[in-house]
């Protein structure tokens, strides 16, 4: 019951400081900016003063798994920083105020109280990912070519295992420190951190985290599920219950004042 | 009935011992005053009580708690500068947090309403707490922490923020809830705690120097005095009357001297004699009686 509490609670909040409402409208925008621009890059040259004469610019030919990418890789950046800096105060904003003393003095379990915050950012982030995706899906449809229910079903849920890791990840510095800018610095450059570690080891570590949209990638290629997909999903989840834990186990050894 | 037994408590923040081995005991039904100056360990000595940080070695023990136990639940805590959520109403709050203590949602409204119109801000309890003013956060804060009807109701600096009007209507409060479960408060002002209280913990330097009751401590330290005024500097005759044999202490109030003394009789005799004898300049020479606020005085300048 503490758990729906604090999770109703979560929601409430966000919906009156308008969280519902503009996350959802900025993910859109994320997803359908760089599949529309694409296309309409011609015109949007042509618009603002065209190209010289004679000049040919070769692209090649986009279908729609390719377009919707796009969608993926801007929430790569754009969205995982809207994620985090939507997350980034959810409980070290509590400690910094001081409300967490007059909320933790009440007998919750700390697990409670960051678990139930877990599930409501991440139903937030869900939806305004969900709508994104489903208005990019519509336009990349619409102007490069059908893209089958399965293959966006599949890649929706795999990337949001990503998502997942980077809603837990930032919860994990907000029992460290207790500064939202400070998470937010730090939960950015572990993503980054990591994804250049991926880049340099990819061939020896298929299952990395930061890897699941290349193999997305094959998968929408492929017409089926690579095994390193699937490795790189359970990793990924793995590794964001143990963050989840730890974040337990590191808010208890804070003290709640100074 | 003992509600609460600490042993041997102390707190350093990094080396820095901020409580220096604390042993008291809270008999039920009784409303403890922690009287110190700043910086004396009230607060940290509430937040350990009250779960909020760990000690650094030590004891605490719940009577009423089985083994492991969460305290938590029997406990209600008001900090010095409680913080809400300020865009949560009044009694949205109050129903959060009594759910937290695991009421269920009917309970938690119905005891809201019960406290809010007890505390006196019933009629704002469904605005915003962020239009609310220092005394309205102040008595929602006493509410939140009564919203489980606690057997130790802790409250840090209760008045010391307010002005005077709503000073008085918190102690007024405090006088009732006093009736209802066991209460310690921290302050710094005698006089808040010499009112509402039956039992003083005085607190200075992270120690205890006196507790128990606050009429058994009047006693105790009841002794008779002489109040002395001179014309001129006075100060020259500290000296002189603190080498008499029946003077215990001598110490300058507002430009008066005081003598504390163990026989009267005597005194008078040794005193008058000085004076006769020196030809010092008296203007007033009266008997009385050293207060509490002599003890909280000495104890805090020792």
């Amino acid at each position: 019951m503490q758990w729906i509490t604090i999770f109703k609670k979560e929601l409430v909040e966000d919906w009156r400081n308008f969280k519902w409402v503009w996350v959802p409208l900025v993910f859109i925008i994320i997803c359908i900016m760089d599949p529309l621009s694409t296309y309409y890059l011609p015109q949007i040259l042509d618009a603002v003063g065209g190209v010289p004469e004679g000049t040919v610019i070769e692209g090649p030919e986009l279908g729609p798994t390719e377009a919707i990418m796009f969608s993926l890789t801007e929430i790569s950046m754009l969205g995982v920083l809207v994620i985090v800096a939507i997350s980034m105060a959810v409980i070290a904003g509590e400690r910094k105020s001081g409300v967490a003393e007059l909320v933790l003095v009440k007998p919750v379990s700390y697990f409670t109280y960051i678990s139930a915050k877990w599930a409501a950012k991440l139903l937030l982030v869900f939806t305004a990912y969900l709508i994104g995706m489903l208005t990019s899906w519509y336009y990349v449809s619409l102007l490069f070519g059908d893209l089958s229910a399965s293959q966006f079903i599949g890649l929706f849920l795999f990337y949001f295992i990503w998502l997942i890791f980077v809603v837990t990840l930032t919860f994990l510095y907000n029992t460290v420190v207790k500064i939202p800018g400070l998470v937010l610095t730090l939960s950015i450059i572990t993503i980054m951190a990591m994804s250049a570690i991926n880049q340099i080891f990819s061939f020896r570590m298929p299952w990395f985290p930061n890897s699941i949209s290349e193999h997305i990638t094959t998968m929408l290629a492929e017409g089926a599920i690579p095994n390193e997909l699937w490795g790189a999903a359970g990793i990924t989840l793995g590794l964001s219950v143990i963050l989840l834990v730890a974040s337990n186990f590191i808010l208890k050894t804070k003290e709640m004042a100074d | 009935m003992t509600v609460i037994e600490v042993e041997k408590l102390t707190k350093a923040f990094k080396g820095k011992p901020i409580v220096k081995g604390l042993d008291f005991q809270l008999e039920k039904g009784r409303c403890v005053a922690l009287l110190g100056p700043n910086g004396a360990g009230k607060t940290t000595t509430l937040r350990m009580l009250s779960g909020l940080l760990k000690p650094t070695s030590g004891i605490i023990t719940f009577s009423g708690s089985q083994k492991g136990e969460d305290i938590r639940k029997y406990i209600g805590y008001l900090p010095q500068y409680p913080v809400f959520h300020p865009w949560m109403t009044g009694k949205e709050f109050l129903v959060y947090v009594g759910q937290l203590a695991h009421l269920t949602k009917q309970e938690a409204a119905e005891k809201a309403d019960q406290l809010l119109k007890k505390v006196a801000i019933y009629g704002s309890r469904n605005q915003r707490i962020g239009k609310y003013s220092g005394g309205m956060k102040q008595r929602l804060g006493i509410a939140q922490a009564m919203i489980h009807s606690p057997q130790l109701l802790m409250l840090d600096e209760p008045v010391s923020s307010l002005d005077p009007i709503g000073r008085r209507e918190v102690l007024t409060l405090m006088e009732e809830l006093k009736t209802q479960t066991t209460v310690l408060f921290s302050t710094h002002i005698l006089g808040d705690a010499e009112e509402i209280c039956d039992d003083l913990l005085l607190m200075h330097q992270g120690e205890i120097l006196e507790s128990g009751s606050i009429d058994a401590l009047r006693q105790r330290h009841q002794s008779a005095k002489f109040e002395i005024a001179l014309r001129g500097d006075s100060a020259t005759y500290l000296e002189t009357l603190h080498a008499l044999s029946s003077v215990q202490d001598v110490f300058q109030e507002k430009g008066e001297v005081h003598v504390v003394v163990e026989d009267i009789e005597l005194a008078r005799k040794e005193i008058l004699t000085k004076v006769l004898e020196e030809d010092w300049p008296l203007e007033k020479l009266a008997l009385s009686k050293t207060t509490l606020e002599d003890l909280f005085m000495k104890v805090v300048k020792k």
